[in-house]
């Protein structure tokens, strides 16, 4: 466990440094309060070792400044002094040391007492960690109740959407083959003029008038596009949908075989109006039959929330990388942004439940967390690699069939 | 297509603009008949004599599965067709398992898929019917061979009855090959 030490006097200091240093502390040691408070605040101490008398800042001050500041960890602090009456103890407890004592102090004592402070440590780590994977659960439950929701809007919805879609395609297909005909026809028509000319120069006239005016040659050209690309848009409606009902069937979560290529490309399909509000590019490499057994709507979700971080993190005109390969008994896909990176302190707290460095209203941070507990629920592993100002890669495995874990 | 008249189907559906477009696309290749309520359905098919029915699943009052339950027993040659969008999916499986529902299509339909779909269905209708039109002369063959052996008029050289059977008799069992 690291120990900052605060000691003005030399022999004091090494005394204390070769004492710590027999009991395996890694000790950073400083001479006054000033060099201490600098040192705290540059990494995380969990145990702190102070004198009281320093130059500069003192041992009260600095215990007061470290309780004043909201590092998240505990620190446990004993105050050494030679001050030996009980009003100081109070003083010093009061400004929050955890323990008091009198120098010079007998080692035995000093190992036993900072063993003490380790155990009060340790029981720390517990409990954040137990609360972690409580508000895991809890927000994985808060999630599915939210997409159990979602599932019974997107249905009922689904089905409002597709009649329309369905005789809009149609008709749209009914008048790209009748335009057909007509513009046949018209061909036929066209021919006459000549005649027309002969017998009727007014008529003649005005027909040439009108077919100035709907420019023809435009029409002949422009219209199956219009048409075509009128079908494209509402396919692709169809396909929103479709993937709309996928992820809407998450609270069923049913057990699956999947394709992680397909599912990637569904994923990316969905994200398609982000990519291209970013003019991002997806370059993508996928190795063959990766199929495997597992809640494919709980998968997609994960894949969704990754690409989603990636394409946000992203700035403009910038390029992701999507790879999906076969690794023994399990597939292993990796998802590459060039984008901002994560600082340390997203990085420790990338997965916890409603942590967000998005504004408020547009995600609450759960993404990652239920991911989190979708891979492991699947007997897989999720890790990611950041450098701040270069990008990111994740790495998620996952086994052909679901194990518990 | 390979017959000259077109084959007269009906397309039940609550929803007016679904009709209109369908008779947009089938108008071409079927003599279209529409309505917008299995009772309606039921009141052409009592008019009409139809070769397929294609109708929503879901419609209020009757649905799909409902009529293409009475149209079973009423119309039992009609090629049964259900739509359906994939929340429905149930009622249309039980409709398939407990007989009769030739196909589902689900909604929104290619269009071409759809065309496709109805030309296999009066297919099937037209060699049903050829079945049992085949049924009906191998029986009456069969009556009448029989009619004529127990007359005894088979017999002696000049029996007048001999060819027109034996003709009809190579007939059958030509027309016979497309079912065996």
């Amino acid at each position: 466990m690291k120990v900052l030490l605060a000691e003005d006097s030399l022999t004091m200091r090494q005394l204390l440094v070769s004492q710590l240093g027999r009991w395996n502390y890694e000790i950073t040691e400083v001479e006054d309060g000033a060099q201490a408070w600098e040192k705290f605040q540059e990494s995380h101490f969990s145990l702190v070792l102070t004198d009281w008398m320093m130059p500069n800042i003192d041992g009260l001050d600095l215990i007061r400044r470290i309780r004043a500041s909201d590092h998240v960890e505990y620190v446990y602090i004993v105050l050494l002094t030679s001050k030996s009456d009980k009003a100081d103890l109070v003083e010093a407890m009061d400004a929050g040391a955890d323990d008091f004592l009198a120098k010079p102090c007998n080692p035995n004592e000093l190992r036993v007492r900072l063993r003490a402070g380790e155990r009060i440590i340790e029981l720390e780590h517990t409990l954040i960690r137990k609360n972690k994977q409580l508000m895991a659960a809890q927000a994985a439950l808060v999630q599915s109740e939210k997409l159990a929701g979602v599932g019974q809007l997107a249905a009922g919805m689904a089905h409002e959407i597709n009649n329309p879609v369905a005789f809009v395609s149609n008709n749209l297909a009914v008048l790209q083959r009748d335009v057909q005909s007509l513009m046949k026809l018209l061909d036929q028509y066209v021919t006459c003029l000549p005649v027309v000319e002969r017998e009727d120069k007014h008529l003649a006239n005005q027909l040439k008038t009108t077919e100035a005016e709907c420019d023809l040659p435009w029409l002949k050209e422009n219209l199956p596009q219009l048409f075509r690309s009128s079908l494209d848009g509402l396919t692709r409606v169809r396909g929103i949908v479709g993937n709309l009902r996928d992820f809407a069937h998450l609270d069923q979560a049913s057990t699956d075989k999947m394709d992680v290529v397909a599912a990637l490309e569904s994923t990316l399909e969905i994200l398609a109006p982000d990519l291209r509000a970013r003019q991002l590019t997806v370059r993508t490499d996928f190795g063959d039959s990766l199929i495997i057994h597992c809640q494919p709507a709980s998968l997609k979700q994960v894949f969704h929330a990754i690409l989603l971080n990636a394409v946000l993190a992203s700035g403009p005109n910038g390029a992701l990388e999507v790879a999906a390969l076969r690794n023994d008994s399990s597939v292993c896909v990796e998802i590459t942004d060039h984008g901002c990176g994560m600082d340390e302190t997203t990085r420790r707290r990338l997965f916890e439940p409603f942590y967000t460095k998005r504004p408020v209203g547009s995600g609450q941070g759960l993404g990652l967390a239920v991911s989190y507990g979708v891979i492991k629920q699947h007997g897989g592993s999720i890790e990611f690699e950041s450098t701040p100002g270069k990008g990111t890669t994740f790495r998620v495995m996952l086994p052909d069939s679901q194990r518990s874990c | 297509m390979s017959t000259g008249t077109k084959h007269p189907i009906l397309i039940v559906d609550d929803e007016p603009d679904v009709l209109f477009s369908l008779k947009g696309l089938l108008r071409h290749d079927f003599e279209l008949y529409t309505a917008e309520s299995g009772e309606q359905a039921l009141e052409i098919l009592r008019q009409h004599t139809i070769h397929v029915i294609m109708t929503d699943q879901r419609m209020p009052g009757m649905t799909g599965a409902q009529l293409v339950r009475q149209a079973r027993t009423l119309y039992p040659d009609a090629v049964l067709i259900v739509f359906t969008g994939y929340a429905d999916i149930k009622a249309v499986i039980e409709a398939i398992n407990t007989g009769g529902l030739y196909r589902y299509i689900t909604k929104p339909w290619d269009p071409d898929e759809l065309i496709d779909v109805l030309q296999h269905a009066a297919k099937r209708y037209d060699e049903h019917a050829a079945r049992v039109r085949f049924a009906h002369d191998a029986k009456s063959f069969a009556n009448d061979v029989v009619q004529h052996v127990e007359a005894g008029d088979l017999n002696g050289d000049d029996a007048a009855a001999v060819k027109p059977l034996v003709d009809r008799g190579r007939l059958l069992a030509s027309q016979a090959d497309p079912f065996l």
